[in-house]
């Protein structure tokens, strides 16, 4: 099968956005609410390896992305799954009945992003240690004025009374 | 037994079983683990979103800190992701030093492995043998690049410059060393009764296993399971130079190993292959940059994926038309093989295969904390 034949058999599923990017890889945004049903049509299709669920921040959008990585061993073929989900509380669903180790993908963009996945038990801190700030992925988080804060305010030795 | 008492045992981050900056909590009922959880975030430096503060061309100066015995795979992985989001195609010479250096780095990474799986089975004379030789051949990348462990030198666009004079030859000459090496090697320890007891039967993985799991690299090859981002999705030089998937059947220990030393000497091929190459090809053209300072790279997202010595290494970029990325993230190897599949096939094991599955999977801690 060749790449237009995916296109046009991705384009199928309703609702659906696909845009060939280039040799190999293909983007197909579908509604928040079809993401999953999505996945499993994908997966049917032969994109059976989950590589990785990225997630982007679209502040201007008020936003989120999440981009299901997948690849086809048999077609050699990639496409990213986008679905959009709202900033102001993030909330998933988890994809870990089709690969189980979405767990630990969707555990870091909970901690990273802070979006929620309905499903996942495993949604403890995974990278940071005590983090109390916003989730530091996202892009209203400001590292340079956290670094400030946190290890500025610690006085040198000699400057202790 | 009627009444069972099991004891949380921690492993590193500081144990000299565990494969860098990295912990496991593993609970034991007398010598078998019956539970683990993988601890990562020791290493965690930020570098995704660092990279949202800084230039295109600034990337793989961070990047290639994201794993440390092989640094040269996520210099490249960037640099596919940005090349193809850019439509960049790099001079044939280029690719090929690009493929060089790649091969070179699995054999570094490959020697540091050897030694590791076999200090945790006690044979502590490998891992000097295999540090000692992976210094020949950072001696010849600090000729090539400047620099031993950390090249930043594989830009997108291509490398930064031409191989030196005379630089083929001193890989060739490195490549009959090694090859020789080799069977050294096999006496020391492929061949060694300690390793083959210890571990041919432990942890097997089987390929059903490693399809679900998402497992890739050596330890998917390990199962069966002829998968290889090399020959998948190519890059570099790749789809010029010839070479079959190299698979064992087992999926334990000894597969694992065995698979890497395999792959050892698949490289040394490959490296001969392209030196031969270089020697025919004119010299001088090996990169295409714009100016570095105003690159701007057009809005959209790519992912560029490169076969490391652990498994699928791959970034995923997204740019909105700026002067650097919007967003870059990395896959590392090791986010399947090293926490949930860890986890998993650990369970079972005696305390003393707790650090000695880590060493044979390849973990590579810095990869899941980025």
């Amino acid at each position: 099968m060749s790449e237009q034949d995916f296109v046009e058999r991705m384009a199928k599923f309703p609702g659906s956005e696909v845009k060939l990017l280039r040799k190999g890889q293909i983007a197909m945004k579908v509604p928040a609410d079809k993401g999953h049903e999505a996945a499993e049509y994908l997966k049917k299709m032969g994109f059976t390896h989950l590589v990785a669920i990225e997630y982007v921040d679209w502040i201007k959008d008020n936003e989120f992305e999440l981009v299901y990585n997948l690849f086809s061993y048999s077609s050699k073929m990639r496409v990213f799954l986008k679905v959009r989900i709202s900033r102001d509380n993030p909330e998933y669903i988890t994809f870990m009945d089709l690969w189980p180790v979405a767990m630990t993908h969707e555990r870091e963009a909970h901690e990273m992003m802070g979006i929620k996945f309905k499903g996942n038990p495993n949604l403890t801190p995974f990278i940071l240690e005590d983090w109390k700030e916003i989730p530091p992925m996202r892009k209203d988080f400001d590292s340079r004025k956290f670094v400030k804060e946190k290890y500025d305010s610690i006085p040198f030795v000699e400057d202790e009374p | 037994m009627s009444q069972t008492k099991t004891i949380d045992l921690f492993f590193g981050p500081q144990h000299p079983g565990i494969t860098g900056n990295f912990s496991v909590r593993v609970t034991v009922d007398g010598d078998t683990v019956v539970k683990a959880q993988v601890i990562p975030g020791f290493l965690h430096r930020g570098f995704e979103k660092l990279m949202e503060m800084r230039h295109w061309i600034q990337g793989p100066a961070l990047i290639c800190r994201i794993c440390v015995p092989d640094p040269d795979h996520s210099e490249t992985g960037y640099a596919t992701a940005v090349e193809r989001l850019a439509g960049i195609e790099v001079p044939e010479r280029g690719r090929y030093i690009r493929s060089l250096m790649l091969e070179m780095s699995r054999l570094s990474a490959y020697l540091f492995y050897f030694g590791g799986y076999a200090g945790s089975i006690g044979l502590y004379t490998v891992g000097q043998w295999g540090v000692g030789d992976r210094d020949y051949i950072l001696d010849l990348f600090e000729e090539l690049t400047g620099a031993r462990v950390y090249h930043i030198f594989n830009f997108p666009g291509g490398p930064r410059w031409d191989t030196p004079p005379g630089f083929e030859d001193k890989v060739d000459k490195l490549m009959d060393f090694l090859e020789k090496r080799l069977k050294e090697f096999d006496k020391l320890y492929f061949n060694n009764r300690v390793f083959i007891k210890r571990a041919r039967g432990t942890a097997p993985m089987t390929k059903a296993y490693a399809q679900k799991m998402e497992v890739t690299g050596p330890n998917a090859r390990a199962t069966g399971w002829a998968i290889d981002v090399r020959k998948d999705d190519p890059y570099a030089a790749y789809p010029d130079l010839d070479f079959d998937i190299i698979t064992q059947k087992e999926g334990d220990n000894y597969a694992r190993v065995i698979q890497r030393r395999m792959e050892f000497e698949q490289s040394i091929d490959l490296i001969r292959q392209i030196t031969r190459k270089l020697r025919k090809m004119p010299r001088g053209n090996v990169r295409v940059t714009p100016n570095p300072l105003h690159w701007k790279i057009p809005p959209g997202e790519a992912y560029g994926a490169v076969e490391s010595s652990k498994g699928e290494l791959g970034y995923y970029v997204v740019s909105d038309g700026g002067i650097g990325p919007y967003r870059m993230q990395a896959r590392g190897p090791s986010i399947s093989h090293g926490v949930q599949v860890y986890e998993e096939m650990v369970v079972g094991q005696r305390v003393a295969d707790v650090a000695a599955l880590m060493f044979s999977l390849d973990v590579c801690p810095p990869d899941i904390d980025r």
